[in-house]
This record gives C-alpha cells, sequence and structure tokens, in this order.
C-alpha cells in the first residue's frame, strides 16, 4: 500500500496541530474533492436501542475505504445505513445526514430502490439467485433496469460483467448452469459481477471473505484492488491485515460504554496502522483487545 | 437546496407502474376473498336474527310448513354425538400419537401412520358410506351411534396429528432431564410430558370439534336425523346440520326457510367459538422450556 | 411438583438394564396404546374391505367399464353409469382451482408482502375463518343467494359473442357447474392462501436483500425471488385445494342443479360424485342402486387418495428442496 495521499487529501498527521478533534475523534480538515459518499453525524436506532452513535466519515472516489472494529462496533450498520438496507431491518432508523455526490440520499423524494442501484452491496453470504443461470444472474438486474434491452446486449453486459469480476474465463462456457452450483469464491464473484452489471458508482463490501478459504479471499481482494480504478469502495472486515493489504484509508470503530458504535480515528490506512493516534486503536492493533 | 436525483437513477416510470398495478390486484384479490365471508356473515344476522328467537333452543318443530318451532332435539343430538365421539377419537387419537412418537421402532406404527394419513384425506360422504357399511348395515339399524363413529372418524386425523406434533416439541432437555431422574418412559409420559403438552392437545381437540359439529354429510345415512328428542344412542337421531339440511331443501316453505336460517346462525356461533377457542389455545400453548 | 418416585431400587441392578421389546416401562399403558392404534387400522381395514365388497356387487349387474364409461344414469330403468359425476367432480374442481389459485396467491402476497402489520394479521385470521363455515351453511346461502347473483351474469356471457364457445353456451338457467366451482373456490381459497404465505414466509431473507440491493423494485423482488422460491409450495397448496374440492358434498349439492348427464357448457347444471350420493343414498330403492351409489363413493374414494398422494410427493420435494420448511 502506497502512502499516497487520497484523493479525499488527508494528510498524514504527523503535525499534531493539523488534525482536529470533535468528541473524541480525529478527523482530518480541509478535502481537496469531494468524496463520494460523505456522511455526518450518522445515528442509527433499532427500536429505542442506539446501535451507532454520531458517526462521521467520507467514502473517497477511485479509492477503497476499510471500516475496522471489534464485533458489536456497528460497522455492518453504518454500511447498511450507506445504501438504504438498512430500513429494511424492522424498526430501524437514522439520525443525521449521508450525502452521495451532495444528494441526500434519505430525501422523502428519492426512491430507495435508485439508491441502490447507484450504491451496490456485496453481502458476507454470497447470494446468488439459485433459480436463476449465471447468465441470468449477471443480466436479470440490469435487464430490468433498462440498461440491456436486446439478447445481443445482455450478452454482452454479461461478458463485460464476469470479465471486471475475473469469473469469465472460468465460467464462460458454462453460462447456463445454475449459479449455486459454483464454488464458494466463484459464487462471491459473480455477485460483485451481479452488481457491476448496474453500473452502480460506489460498491459496498460486507465482510464479502468471511465465508470464503484463504485462496478465494486473496482473489477477492485483488479484484477489488483492480475496482477501486473505477469504483469507491467501502469495505468493512474483521480482519485487520485484510484492511491493511487493501485499503487506502481506514476507520476504526468501537463500543462506547452505552454499547453504542462510534468512530474512534480515520486515515491513511498506513498512517492508522503504523501510527495511530487514539490509543484505543492502538490497543485493536496491537491485538490487545477485539 | 433541491435534490438532484438525476444522480440516482430514479426507477422508470415503466416499472414503478407495473409495481403499483400489482399492489392494486393484490388487493383486489383480498377484497374479492374476504366479500364472500362478509356477504355470509351479513346474511346470517340480517336472516337469521330475524328468525331467531331464544325459544328456538327449546322447541321442537312442528309439521314443514306450520312457523316458528326450534331444534331443541337437534341441539341436543349434536351435543350427545359429539361428545360421544370426542370419548372415542381422544383416547384413539393420542393413542396413535403416541405409538408414532414414542415407538417409532413398532412395527405396526408405520401402519397405522398410513391408515390415520389416509383417514385424514377421505371425503366425508365416503366416511358415512365407511361407517354405513361397518355399522349401519350390521346393525340393520340408523343410529346416532352410527352418527358419532362418523364423527369420531373425522375427528381422530386431526386430534392425532396434533398431538403427534406436540409429542415431537417437547424438548430434548426435558426428555433426558425425566431419564436422569430415573423415570420410567411410561410416568414421564403420563405425569410430565402430557401435562405439558395440554393445552396443544386441547387446541386439537378444539379444532376437531369445531369441525366436527358442522359436518352433514356424515351423518345423513348414518345418525339420518328424527323430529323429536331422543336420547337413546342406539336409534337415529338429529343433529344442527341435518336439521339445517332438511329445512333448507324445502325453501319453498318460508317456515322452513326461517328455521333453517335460525338454525345455521346457531351452528355457525358455535362452531367459531370452539374454532376461536381452538386459536386461543394455540397461541398459548408454547411448551415451556421449548422455543415457541 | 412433587419429586416423583423412580422405579429403580440400589440393590436391583438388574433393573438398570433396558428390557427389549417394551420400551414404555408399564405394561398397561403399553398395550392400551397398542390396542387403541390397533383398533383404529383394523377399524379402517374393515371398511375399506366391506365397502369394496358393498360395490363389488354391482358389477354383477353390469361390468365394471360400463359402470365407469356410461354416460346415463336412470335408477328408474336400473342403468347406472359413473361418467356424468366424475366429469362434474373434475369440471367444479378446475373451475374452482382457475379462480382460487389467482386469488390465493393475490391474497398471500397483500398479507405477506404489502399489509403492514396491525392489517396483515386480522386479514389473515379472516381468510382462515372462511374455511371454519360449515357447508351446509355455504349451501344454503349460495341457493338462496349466490345463484341468483350469478344467474344474470352466467346469461350476459351466454348471449355474449362468448357464447359461441361450446364451454359458455347458454341456456343458463342458474344452478350450474360455475356457482359450483365459485362455491369450492370460496372454501379451498383458505387452505391454498395458507399453503402459499408459508412458502413465501420460507424465502431466504439473503436472497431478498440480493435482489434489494440491485435495486429492484417491490414486485420485481416477488418476481425474480420470492415466487421462484415458493413454486414448490404453491403447487403444494393447488393440490390440497383439489383434494379439499373434490370432496366437498353439500356445498356443492345446493348449487349445481341435480342434473346426472353430461354437458359442455359450464352453466349449465351438472352433477358430482358426493352430491349424487348425499341426495339419492336415503331414498335409494331400486336394485342396485345402493350398491351403484356405494361404487360412486369408491370412485370417489380412488380418486381422491390419488390426489391426496400426489400432494404427499409434492409436498415431500418441496420440503427437501426448502430445506426442511413444514407446508403442513
Amino acid at each position: 500500500m502506497t502512502a499516497q495521499p487520497a484523493a479525499i487529501g488527508v494528510r498524514i498527521a504527523t503535525q499534531p496541530t493539523d488534525v482536529a478533534e470533535t468528541e473524541g475523534v480525529a478527523v482530518t480538515t480541509a478535502p481537496s474533492k469531494k468524496a463520494a459518499i460523505e456522511v455526518r453525524n450518522l445515528s442509527a436506532y433499532y427500536g429505542a436501542k442506539r446501535a451507532v452513535a454520531n458517526v462521521s466519515l467520507d467514502a473517497p472516489q477511485r479509492s477503497i475505504t476499510a471500516i475496522i472494529g471489534p464485533s458489536g462496533s456497528g460497522k455492518t450498520t453504518v454500511l447498511r445505513a450507506l445504501n438504504r438496507m438498512l430500513e429494511v431491518v424492522p424498526g430501524a432508523r437514522i439520525e443525521g445526514s449521508v450525502r452521495f455526490h451532495d444528494v441526500d440520499i434519505y430525501d422523502p423524494q428519492i426512491d430507495p430502490a435508485a439508491v441502490r442501484r447507484t450504491i451496490g452491496m456485496v453481502f458476507q453470504q454470497p447470494n446468488p439467485f439459485p433459480t436463476m443461470s449465471i447468465f441470468e444472474n449477471v443480466a436479470a438486474a440490469a435487464r430490468f433496469n433498462g440498461i440491456a434491452r436486446t439478447k445481443a446486449e445482455a450478452a454482452e453486459l454479461v461478458e463485460r460483467s464476469l470479465r471486471s469480476a475475473a469469473l469469465w474465463d472460468e465460467v464462460k462456457d458454462s453460462l447456463g448452469k445454475s449459479g449455486a452450483s459454483l464454488s464458494g469464491g466463484q459464487q462471491q464473484r459473480l455477485c460483485i459481477a451481479r452488481a457491476l452489471a448496474v453500473s452502480p458508482e460506489v460498491i459496498l463490501m460486507d465482510e464479502p471473505c468471511s465465508a470464503l478459504d484463504p485462496i478465494a479471499t486473496l482473489q477477492i481482494e485483488e479484484l477489488a484492488r483492480e475496482l477501486r480504478q473505477r469504483y469507491a469502495i467501502v469495505i468493512v472486515t474483521h480482519n485487520m491485515q485484510q484492511a491493511a493489504r487493501v485499503s487506502d484509508e481506514t476507520i476504526f470503530m468501537s463500543m462506547n460504554e452505552d454499547r453504542a458504535g462510534y468512530v474512534v480515528e480515520t486515515g491513511a490506512t498506513a498512517q492508522i496502522f503504523t501510527n495511530p493516534v487514539n490509543k484505543i486503536t492502538e490497543d485493536y492493533i496491537t491485538g490487545r483487545f477485539g | 437546496m433541491s435534490v438532484d436525483s438525476r444522480l440516482l437513477r430514479p426507477t422508470a416510470p415503466g416499472r414503478r407502474a407495473v409495481d403499483r398495478t400489482i399492489f392494486g390486484l393484490c388487493i383486489l384479490a383480498g377484497i374479492l376473498a374476504l366479500a364472500p365471508l362478509g356477504a355470509v356473515i351479513y346474511f346470517l344476522i340480517v336472516d337469521g336474527l330475524s328468525a331467531w328467537s331464544p325459544a328456538f333452543l327449546v322447541e321442537l318443530p312442528g309439521p314443514i310448513t306450520t312457523p316458528g318451532g326450534g331444534a331443541l332435539h337437534a341441539i341436543i343430538g349434536t351435543l350427545m354425538m359429539t361428545g360421544l365421539s370426542l370419548v372415542i377419537a381422544t383416547p384413539m387419537g393420542l393413542a396413535v400419537a403416541i405409538l408414532i412418537v414414542e415407538e417409532r421402532t413398532s412395527r405396526i406404527a408405520p401402519l397405522v401412520r398410513t391408515a390415520v394419513d389416509l383417514l385424514a384425506g377421505v371425503p366425508s360422504i365416503v366416511v358415512g358410506i365407511f361407517v354405513y357399511t361397518l355399522v349401519v348395515l350390521s346393525t340393520r339399524h340408523f343410529s346416532g351411534f352410527a352418527g358419532s363413529v362418523a364423527l369420531a372418524i373425522i375427528m381422530l386425523p386431526i386430534i392425532a396429528r396434533t398431538s403427534e406434533e406436540m409429542l415431537k416439541i417437547i424438548p430434548r432437555s426435558l426428555r433426558e432431564g425425566t431419564m436422569a431422574l430415573g423415570m420410567a418412559r411410561w410416568r414421564a409420559l403420563t405425569f410430565v410430558f402430557i401435562p405439558t403438552i395440554a393445552s396443544g392437545i386441547l387446541t386439537g381437540i378444539a379444532l376437531a370439534v369445531s369441525r366436527a359439529i358442522g359436518e352433514t354429510a356424515p351423518l345423513l345415512f348414518t345418525a339420518l336425523g328424527s323430529n323429536f328428542v331422543q336420547t337413546d344412542f342406539s336409534e337415529p337421531m338429529n343433529a344442527l346440520p341435518l336439521y339445517i339440511f332438511q329445512n333448507a331443501i324445502n325453501i319453498g316453505f318460508p317456515a322452513a326457510k326461517q328455521r333453517a336460517w335460525a338454525a345455521a346462525l346457531t351452528l355457525v356461533v358455535i362452531v367459531l367459538l370452539f374454532n376461536l377457542i381452538g386459536r386461543w389455545l394455540a397461541s398459548r400453548a408454547t411448551v415451556r422450556g421449548a422455543r415457541s | 411438583m412433587t419429586v416423583l418416585p423412580t422405579t429403580l431400587r440400589p440393590d436391583e441392578p438388574e433393573r438398570l438394564v433396558r428390557r427389549r421389546g417394551l420400551s414404555i416401562g408399564d405394561p398397561i399403558l403399553a398395550w392400551l396404546v397398542r390396542i387403541l392404534s390397533l383398533a383404529a387400522l383394523i377399524a379402517v381395514v374393515i371398511m375399506l374391505v366391506q365397502t369394496a365388497v358393498d360395490a363389488g356387487t354391482l358389477f354383477r349387474h353390469e361390468n365394471i367399464v360400463e359402470f365407469l364409461t356410461g354416460l346415463r344414469w336412470e335408477p328408474s330403468n336400473l342403468i347406472y353409469g359413473a361418467l356424468p359425476f366424475i366429469y362434474g367432480t373434475l369440471m367444479t374442481s378446475i373451475i374452482a382451482l382457475v379462480f382460487a389459485v389467482p386469488l390465493s396467491i393475490g391474497v398471500a402476497l397483500l398479507i405477506m408482502e404489502y399489509l403492514p402489520h396491525r392489517l396483515s394479521g386480522p386479514v389473515a385470521v379472516a381468510v382462515d375463518l372462511l374455511a371454519a363455515v360449515p357447508s351446509i351453511v355455504y349451501g344454503f346461502w349460495g341457493i338462496l343467494y349466490l345463484v341468483p347473483a350469478a344467474r344474470p351474469i352466467e346469461q350476459a356471457i351466454a348471449s355474449s359473442p362468448l357464447g359461441v364457445i361450446p364451454i359458455f353456451s347458454g341456456p343458463a338457467p342458474g344452478p350450474s357447474y360455475f356457482v359450483a366451482g365459485l362455491v369450492l373456490t370460496i372454501m379451498i381459497l383458505p387452505i391454498i392462501t395458507a399453503v402459499t404465505r408459508e412458502a413465501i414466509a420460507a424465502t431466504p431473507r439473503l436472497q431478498r436483500e440480493g435482489a434489494m440491493a440491485l435495486g429492484a423494485t417491490h414486485w420485481e423482488q416477488i418476481r425474480h425471488v420470492i415466487l421462484p422460491f415458493a413454486r414448490g409450495g404453491i403447487f403444494a397448496g393447488i393440490i390440497l385445494g383439489l383434494s379439499r374440492a373434490i370432496g366437498e358434498t353439500i356445498a356443492v349439492l345446493f348449487v349445481i342443479g341435480n342434473a346426472p348427464h353430461l354437458a359442455a357448457s359450464i352453466f349449465a347444471p351438472g352433477y358430482t360424485l358426493p352430491s349424487v350420493i348425499a341426495a339419492e343414498f336415503r331414498e335409494a330403492n331400486q336394485p342396485f342402486h345402493i350398491e351403484a351409489l356405494i361404487a360412486l363413493g369408491v370412485v370417489l374414494f380412488v380418486l381422491s387418495f390419488g390426489v391426496n398422494v400426489m400432494a404427499r410427493i409434492v409436498v415431500g420435494r418441496f420440503e427437501r428442496r426448502a430445506g426442511g420448511a413444514d407446508v403442513r
């Protein structure tokens, strides 16, 4: 991982005076380019219980942002809030703002389905549609989004998406087989291809490798690095080494006394892992807890 | 600040229209499905209440054309036959369930299982035929007893199935607890398991009763029906559904029509009562210690 | 609860050995259970055999093929043909399925997918209550209100251009296969809806969220994820509904018109296996009349049994595919 400043203009915090502290959260100021997703003061509730408290973060374009932290620190909750998949859980709601290129995605005029087409998601458990073939899996969403109308367009889209997901060579001769007939790693790449076929701008990944073997994990990580050239990626992972390998930015979350998640520290991955500012971050990185 | 939603590709109007149309169709389906219930209940109340009076429950009917009259004999018959059929069906249903669940290795268990499953699928008119050949022909008599046997056959699979499912969800921890105490199986069964699932079994019984009370076909040529109060099981007996049937096939006569409505209202009230009791019991029937 | 005494005493080690063959300890209860179960089993067997034998006596009078394919039913002339009733049973059941299946799927989707929680519970109970109404009440209500309401509709269709097609042709006196089919629709709707609801509920959450995350609209989620998953369950529901429709006696009896013939039009009066048995049994005094009716009962039983076996197979396949979700 290079130590280049990412698009958001995070400066490696070698000078403590550069860093503004708000409520114990270390945030860098003055971004030079707008992030794809900006989250400000996000709190999430499941019924009366507050699960996430006052989270602010940025997900830059053409960059991989990792959210790490111990279990229960609200990482997945925050991720799901980014593409309005959180509200699917009964009783879940948010406060605060989530903006995609200056558009508040929670604005009542906006259709959640539209948000999800622009901000796609890959889940922890690969979930290809078992009643559809590999071809149909990738084509389906795009077809009914009006992206590929004719058979020829669909075939072209499927090939493009499968190539982008580094799966084409393995399945090009068996596109008619069921989506569920692939190995775990292949299924996950199929899900990524399916998400890519919808032409999102952001890809959210919720612990995409936790159900996969080490080799498949490495393949997915490599794929993520390739995808980063075109998409903004936000990846939740409980695997610190993965975050260190793959991401440009890292956001470290933990639980406060009320068992709500909050952001402890954010910054360039290299800096977080070699020279964290916050003591809690350092404890986590060095394995003293979590 | 105005929202520029071009950035977030909105759903094409065609797709949204389809989505809304389907929603509308489903609402339509709901209305069409519930309309008959509403209609039946409405007419039951309107026609039934106007024909009903407390006297209905304690009088006997006169000749078909005479207005007024009641269903005392039918109500007594229903109570007696349903009672007897419960006495027949409950021990048998429990026994069958115990056999299937607790003595899986017994040679007759799969046979009994098949027989009960078979019974569950038999149309009620065929049950009537079965009991006709089994009881009526051999005793050369239509009787309330034959009617009770027919109702018992209808109740048996319901009670057996419910009891079987309840026995199956007795948690392992409870079973092992009794074993660890060195309790003999039959003791555990009688003093621990069955009391634990008692409300579940009662649910099955309530549902079976609610079903059997409303059945007409199995009684047509077993109990046959009668015009006066009958307390002797060896003689033909009347029952509410039969009573409605007798009057309903004579709707040409307004008096009969009235009586049929009054009886229908009475029957539906009783059936709904048992149905709701069964539901209420079912909602309470969580086995203590088991995940509901 | 007081502590129950165990049957074990420390100085009787042989009691520790489980006695083979009598796994319920006490003989009395074990034998009680066995006797009662055997009684049930034997009763079933005797009933089946006795009925078959009684029906069989018909075949001294005419042979089985004549019976099953006979188009005429004239007891006064000792002519007993089963075909009109088999036809009527199938016809009314098919009409019922044609109406009930789409309605049930719509209602199931309404309850599971569209209605807010507060409404879906009562609606579900209301649909289930449709099944609790005794069939005599449906029959009685049917002849008084449904037939007169349906008559103008039947006549309108029969006299419209559609009436050229034999199946929709007139005359339409009122009681008919069609009205019987309508009543059956009401009666089988609850079971198909209940099974479909379970199938919808069994759709894995992960799949639904996958479709959602791709930006699918609600209907697209239903169409591409839920309904394909629920297919097996829906099919099982159809078979269960069919089984119920085949056996329904009293409600059909009142609204079908009791005409023992084969008619092409659904608006013509007809007859079904269960309803003719119910209507004629008590006054059957011609030679072989009762035996013929019992034989019709056997035909009905075989038909119903066949459908139930099919249901068992389909449900078994659905359970295996859905990973053990209980469809009953």
